[in-house]
């Protein structure tokens, strides 16, 4: 397992580094907007503006953690379809299905390190100014996009290992389709309720990568 | 003898084109087996069918008798692959590629047979394989198969983008390392002279099928290559299907075939065709290919 994540460490750590400080970044942004009101108008007011007009103050990361699935799959996977790699990988005295779990998992692993620092300078500036239900309803208003993260990051790496162009964009047309159902509403804890199946629907994603490799053992190509 | 590689009754469609069909070969243990043919005759398709990654339309291969389809991993420990265009990982340095792999074959892993190989390179151990010339990547792809010491070798076209000298180089060290440790070898190039310095048997297709499965010394033994004169009103001879691809170029014509010189003469004569001159010469490795599967 150690070399197996040490192989995809050499690959993303470039890209990781960049994602981690990116999403940081914005979420940092967002943060220090809200502060700025805070410092101009009072807390009182923002309290006022989220419950009155339906906002949560940080709609400017969502579509953030789906950008850093979609590139972290790219980055990940597009080496392994170069020229074929997948082979050596597959070829590794290891079990097939074991390596590309673990492959996904430490994706998965990287991107959950990374929401989750997203989460703790949200919640560590939010839980200042905020009441406990409105700093729970900005963080469960994000929920979904950072779920998306995750669900963009397996779908797009179903869409890199699989081996034809043809399917590739049949792949990625049904990926497109099904990340939309993460972004169906834009009200507040519109999602609620559904986040325990929209977890699991995401985890659910990750089998489909073992279709796009049993096409590529069985040979199929353009 | 234990036969390593055993493939029964492959057949094999891209789409509708027939790359071969019910293909049958084994490879004992211990031999060094070339795969021979021109391009498009299905060498790729056969080495892609042995690592796994290509379901053959029908027939099966087993590895040290194992279906290749539900190969375990243990067996693959014992497999060294090379692959087409000698991939290797291109966003490793050679030291971290050397250190990924040796985590997977503990107990077997050649950490100095892969930089021996890598000091020839005159590269720094930092360096990136994306960065190397195409000849420098081969290199790396090789050392690393050495460095795994499996029973078995799979090498598809391994002197591509290799040096003259180099190559010269891998292939006796290859010989050597095969012959001293018993070690099965299974391979595909497309320079031939470096296969009759390395072979022991070889299989030689055709498109659909195989031409020839012998040992080279056999094939260099008995098939030879006929030239005669023949008079300036003779465009074609009707020769049958024991001369290989008989070409008549300014009033000459060249043949190969099995047949003694002896039996060569009598069918000549049976053709009733005045000849002169007929002549009989042994063949390279080349030679012997170019005469079976022709020159175009």
């Amino acid at each position: 397992m150690n070399a197996i994540f040490y192989k995809e460490w050499i690959k993303t750590r470039g890209y990781l580094l960049l994602a981690f400080v990116t999403t940081l970044g914005f979420a940092g942004y967002a943060m220090l907007r809200l502060n700025r009101v805070v410092g101009l108008k009072g807390a009182e007011h923002l309290w006022e503006v989220m419950l009155a007009r339906d906002t949560v103050f940080v709609e400017m990361l969502e579509y953030i953690p789906l950008l850093a699935g979609v590139l972290l799959a790219l980055v990940q996977f597009v080496p392994e379809m170069h020229r074929k790699c997948l082979k050596l990988t597959l070829h590794l005295p290891y079990p097939q299905l074991r390596m590309v779990n673990l492959m996904l998992c430490f994706g998965l692993l990287s991107l959950l390190l990374c929401f989750v620092a997203n989460y703790i300078l949200m919640f560590s500036y939010l839980q200042a100014v905020l009441a406990t239900e409105l700093y729970a309803r900005v963080l469960l208003t994000a929920l979904p996009w950072y779920l998306a993260g995750f669900a963009a990051y397996l779908l797009i790496s179903w869409v890199c290992i699989e081996p034809t162009w043809k399917w590739r964009v049949l792949n990625l047309l049904i990926s497109v389709l099904l990340l939309r159902i993460f972004f169906l509403s834009p009200a507040p804890e519109a999602y609620n309720a559904f986040l325990p199946w929209l977890a699991l629907y995401t985890l659910l994603t990750a089998s489909l990568s073992w279709l796009s490799i049993a096409r590529f053992k069985a040979g199929i190509q353009d | 003898m234990e036969k390593i590689i055993e493939c029964k009754n492959l057949t094999h469609y891209y789409g509708k084109r027939l790359i071969y069909e019910n293909l049958s070969f084994s490879v004992p243990k211990g031999s060094i087996m070339g795969l021979l043919g021109k391009n498009g005759t299905g060498k790729t398709t056969t080495i892609n069918i042995l690592s796994g990654y290509l379901q053959p339309r029908e027939g099966e291969c087993r590895i040290f008798g194992e279906d290749i389809r539900q190969m375990k991993p243990s067996t693959r420990r014992n497999i060294g692959l090379l692959i087409e265009g000698h991939v290797q990982y291109q966003f490793m340095t050679i030291r971290e590629i050397e250190k990924f792999y040796s985590a997977f074959y503990p107990g077997q892993w050649r950490k100095e047979a892969y930089y021996e190989l890598m000091d020839k390179l005159k590269v720094a151990p930092g360096q990136r394989i994306s960065r190397m010339s195409c000849g420098q990547r081969s290199q790396v792809a090789l050392g690393l198969i050495l460095a795994q010491n499996p029973d078995l070798l799979v090498l598809d076209d391994f002197s591509l983008g290799l040096d003259p000298g180099y190559r010269r180089l891998f292939v006796d060290y290859l010989r050597d390392y095969a012959r001293s440790e018993n070690k099965t070898v299974f391979l595909t190039s497309h320079i031939i002279q470096d296969m009759e310095r390395l072979v022991d048997d070889c299989i030689i297709m055709d498109y659909g099928r195989i031409l020839i499965q012998q040992p080279v010394r056999q094939l260099l033994d008995t098939l030879h290559r006929y030239t005669c004169g023949l008079p300036e009103s003779c465009k074609e001879l009707p020769l049958d299907a024991d001369f290989y691809h008989p070409s008549i170029l300014r009033n000459k014509l060249e043949t190969f075939s099995f047949l003694s010189p002896k039996e060569v003469e009598t069918r000549l004569k049976a053709t009733q065709v005045p000849y002169t001159d007929l002549k009989c010469e042994t063949l390279t490795l080349e030679d012997a290919f170019i005469g079976l599967t022709g020159k175009y």
